[in-house]
């Protein structure tokens, strides 16, 4: 499986990174820009990314501009919802209205943080990634 | 629990969303408990409820609480659906509970920091069986069953984060000796060892590694730093380098200060709105929708939190407030009241042909501020009754049918506000009460009942209503009553009361006798009720917060509980009058008139019992000085003034000397190392620093009715 990891504090970064990588190849951008230049080169490589996991809070663009940036590339270039990358958002804003606002724009999951590891080995089943 | 663990804000909205949700469910269940089955609107209320809790545990992965959820709401579909005749009603409504309660339970749990562990197969069972057999029914009802519910497992999911314990906040402030070499430096390697426990941390100067000169604002006015951690202080300390160190200032904040940031450093006031609940609430500003974009972090320095490039307005429409806080305001308030009087009465004004017109403005203005200062807070404090009764379904409906007694609770006044203090405080007395009458109360078998010609059903009335600057909990039931032989032979048996006849207790007084420790006339001990403790426990717990209870029975017919409790503990308004050289106050809504009378209108008995006829009825009548044996007061009746008080439907006259003023009273305790006075109920402090007595009364009252 191919994940992208969008996350600019360094010890989640690290975290996250050790433990996505038992499940595949996993690359690490540190802000909104890059993770879209990310996603997009490995679109037009033909890998598309299976999981992107995304902070909310990150510089130059935020991880719902990520999130919803993500699902318009995917919607002009005609992947079906069942194609599309699963998307995980990783952030402490669990604010009721923020989670919302990210299943409208088409998340999979929201996950608070500290993030709970056995749960979030659930949803990837849930989802069929593992 | 809050504020043990970081409820999330996802998850807190699940479980008070829930919470509400089951509330409703018990309300609808326990109102149509006695019904023959549920109506429509109903099956789709419970319905509807069942989905959204399946909904939203399926996105949050609970999955035991999905699952029961999912099952009730299949039942209730095919009711809704097919609309079964036969279903049995009774053992429905205790499904729908048992699965309120594993949800509860459950909940309960999350709310604890826990998982939602519980085993639901066994529920499962329950229900599928049940399930099962509303399909056959309907199937022979010859009616063709729906197509299955299609259960949609949830496409989106919630992880929430792992409980964490509460951080701390600390606010430290590094003293560097004046000779410090670098103190940048070192500030700097404070707050790189800090970095390990930090979750968050801030300070100032915030430029230390690339400007040099700071080091000089470091020594002139110290390094300050805000700090969000899990560690607790000294394992914090232990971390800083205090060798070129002055002195640390150590000190643990409140989130809400650390939130305000460093700007303030040291001297924060953080405006606190509180809600109150006004009509104005349609006109309060709501906090804007995110929308992508508002959480762009702008740019990131070492060491500096997370700035937003967009600007975050953070506006709280509510707020909640640690109750000792809520108390301390009241008593505050309390003393304000007392200040007022010491201002405005103050005996420096009494100087003849003082100007004071001014001063009377601006003195009734005070006054008036006061009281809406009073009426605000005592709006904050009040809550509806409802929760406490709705509790109070719930036992009626457990009691009776455990006890196989088939009764009907009637709720009436549930929205009667109250100080939440009080709640407290009656919420087990009420419970109590209710069990009584479930148990004791109405009749073991029907055929009594009937043979006395009373419906089969038996009744409980909860009424709660709002009279006079008091509160009034009645529990009534149609049941066997108290008998007042059974009372009196039980209390001789138990050596309650010494040996006096029947004839020289009244009704009231009899009925008493169950509120006294161990007393019981249960042959037998239930689950319930029965143990002799309880009705004097009940008692002790009103009378904590001034109220009582009336008692009044009719054997054969049932008998009424009445909690007749102070709608507010705490300032009443009252009449300050003069006896000898003492102060007392009357309570104004007790007070019913003044008069001036003659010698002759009253009447002395052989004992020397006093009475007035006024106006062709007979009160009885106190002298108040001759009572607490006063010097200087007033014997004689024309010189006095003589007030009429009723409580409770009795009357009683009072001499006194002289009417002072009328006026806010704050009702303090008589202290402890005072001996109990009987008649008087506590006592307040005056414009001039004097304290006068409150009297009691409904005690004075009692005690004449007793002689």
């Amino acid at each position: 499986m191919k994940i992208l990891l969008a996350e600019d504090d360094f010890a989640s970064r690290k975290f996250m990174d050790k433990y996505l990588s038992q499940y595949g190849e996993c690359d690490v951008t540190v802000d909104g820009e890059e993770a879209i230049d990310a996603f997009m080169m490995a679109l037009e490589d033909g890998e598309p990314y299976d999981l992107i996991c995304l902070d909310v809070m990150m510089p130059v663009l935020d991880g719902y501009q990520v999130l919803k940036a993500i699902r318009d590339i995917e919607m002009q270039k005609g992947i079906s919802k069942e194609q599309r990358a699963g998307v995980i958002m990783t952030t402490a804003l669990n604010d009721e209205r923020n989670v919302k606002m990210a299943f409208e724009l088409g998340c999979e999951a929201y996950s608070g943080k500290p993030v709970d590891l056995e749960k979030f080995d659930k949803v990837l089943q849930k989802l069929g990634l593992i | 629990m809050a504020e043990e663990f970081n409820i999330d804000g996802m998850l807190d909205m699940f479980l008070f969303e829930s919470g509400q949700l089951l509330e409703k469910l018990e309300g609808i269940i326990l109102e149509k408990q006695d019904a023959e089955c549920f109506d429509d609107a109903d099956i789709n209320e419970i319905f509807r409820i069942m989905h959204t809790i399946k909904g939203s545990s399926g996105i949050l992965m609970y999955d035991n609480i999905m699952r029961t959820s999912h099952k009730l709401e299949d039942v209730f579909y095919y009711l809704r659906e097919s609309q079964p005749d036969n279903v049995p009603h009774l053992e429905l409504v205790e499904n729908v509970l048992k699965v309120s309660d594993f949800i509860n339970g459950e909940m309960d749990k999350i709310k604890n920091g826990g998982d939602a562990d519980g085993d639901e197969g066994e529920l499962i069972k329950v229900l599928d069986e049940f399930l099962n057999r509303i399909k056959g029914e309907i199937k022979d009802q010859g009616i063709r069953l729906p197509k299955e519910n299609k259960h949609e497992e949830p496409s989106q999911f919630y992880i929430v984060p792992v409980a964490s314990e509460g951080s701390h906040f600390y606010r430290i402030t590094i003293h560097y000796r004046n000779d410090t070499q670098m103190s940048n430096i070192r500030a700097y390697s404070a707050t790189y060892a800090l970095k390990e426990v930090a979750e968050d941390l801030l300070y100032t100067p915030d430029d230390i590694i690339s400007n040099e000169e700071s080091s000089d604002v470091i020594l002139a006015e110290g390094f300050h730093m805000l700090l969000q951690t899990k560690s607790l202080k000294d394992e914090v300390l232990g971390l800083i380098d205090c060798s070129e160190a002055e002195h640390i200032d150590f000190e643990e904040i409140s989130s809400e200060e650390f939130g305000s940031g460093l700007v303030t450093m040291g001297r924060i006031e953080s405006p606190v709105a509180i809600d109150l609940g006004e009509e104005d609430a349609g006109v309060r500003e709501e906090k804007p929708h995110p929308v992508p974009g508002d959480y762009v972090v702008k740019t990131k320095e070492t060491g500096k939190g997370k700035t937003l490039a967009k600007h975050q307005s953070k506006q709280q429409s509510m707020i909640s407030v640690n109750v000792s806080k809520m108390d301390a305001l009241m008593d505050l308030i309390g003393e304000i009241v007392i200040a007022e009087a010491v201002v405005l009465q103050n005996p420096d004004l009494n100087v003849p042909g003082l100007d004071l017109t001014n001063f009377q403005k601006a003195s009734a203005q005070l006054a008036k501020v006061t009281t809406e200062l009073q009426e605000v807070i005592m709006s904050m404090r009040m809550m509806p009754l409802t929760n406490t009764f709705q509790k109070m379904r719930r036992i009626v409906f457990d009691v009776s049918r455990k006890l196989g007694k088939d009764i009907e609770l009637e709720v009436i006044g549930e929205d009667t506000e109250v100080d939440k203090n009080i709640i407290e405080h009656i919420s087990d007395p009420l419970m109590h009460l209710v069990r009584n009458s479930v148990d004791h109360g109405i009749e073991e078998n029907a055929d009594d009942r009937i043979a006395l010609g009373k419906p089969a059903k038996g009744k409980i009335i909860l009424e709660a209503k709002n009279e006079g600057g008091k509160v009034y909990v009645s529990v009534k039931d149609d049941g066997k009553g108290l008998s007042k032989e059974k009372l009196y032979d039980k209390a001789l048996a138990n050596g309650l009361i010494e040996n006096k006849s029947m004839s020289e207790f009244t009704d009231k007084e009899i009925y008493r006798f169950i509120t006294l420790p161990g007393f019981s006339t249960k042959e037998e001990v239930t689950e319930y009720s029965g143990r002799g403790v309880g009705m004097d426990v009940v008692v002790k717990n009103i009378q904590s917060i001034g109220g009582r209870l009336d008692i009044d029975s009719e054997e054969g017919y049932g008998s009424e509980m009445t909690l007749a409790i102070p709608l507010t503990l705490a300032i009443i308004n009252g009449i300050v009058v003069q006896v000898g050289n003492s102060s007392f106050v009357l309570e104004t809504a007790s007070i019913k008139e003044f008069v001036r009378i003659g010698e002759d209108s009253i009447i002395q008995e052989p004992g020397g019992e006093e009475y007035i006829v006024l106006r062709g009825e007979c009160y009885p009548f106190i002298r108040l000085g001759q009572r607490y044996e006063f010097e200087n007061c007033q014997t004689k009746v024309e010189d006095g003034v003589v007030v009429v008080l009723e409580h409770e439907g009795s009357q009683i006259c009072v001499l006194i000397d002289s009417l002072m003023q009328e006026q806010e009273i704050v009702v303090k305790p008589i202290p402890s190392y005072v001996k109990k006075v009987r008649g008087i109920s506590g006592c307040t402090q005056l414009g001039d620093g004097s304290i006068a007595l409150i009297l009691d009364i409904a005690s004075l009252i009692e005690e004449e009715e007793r002689r």
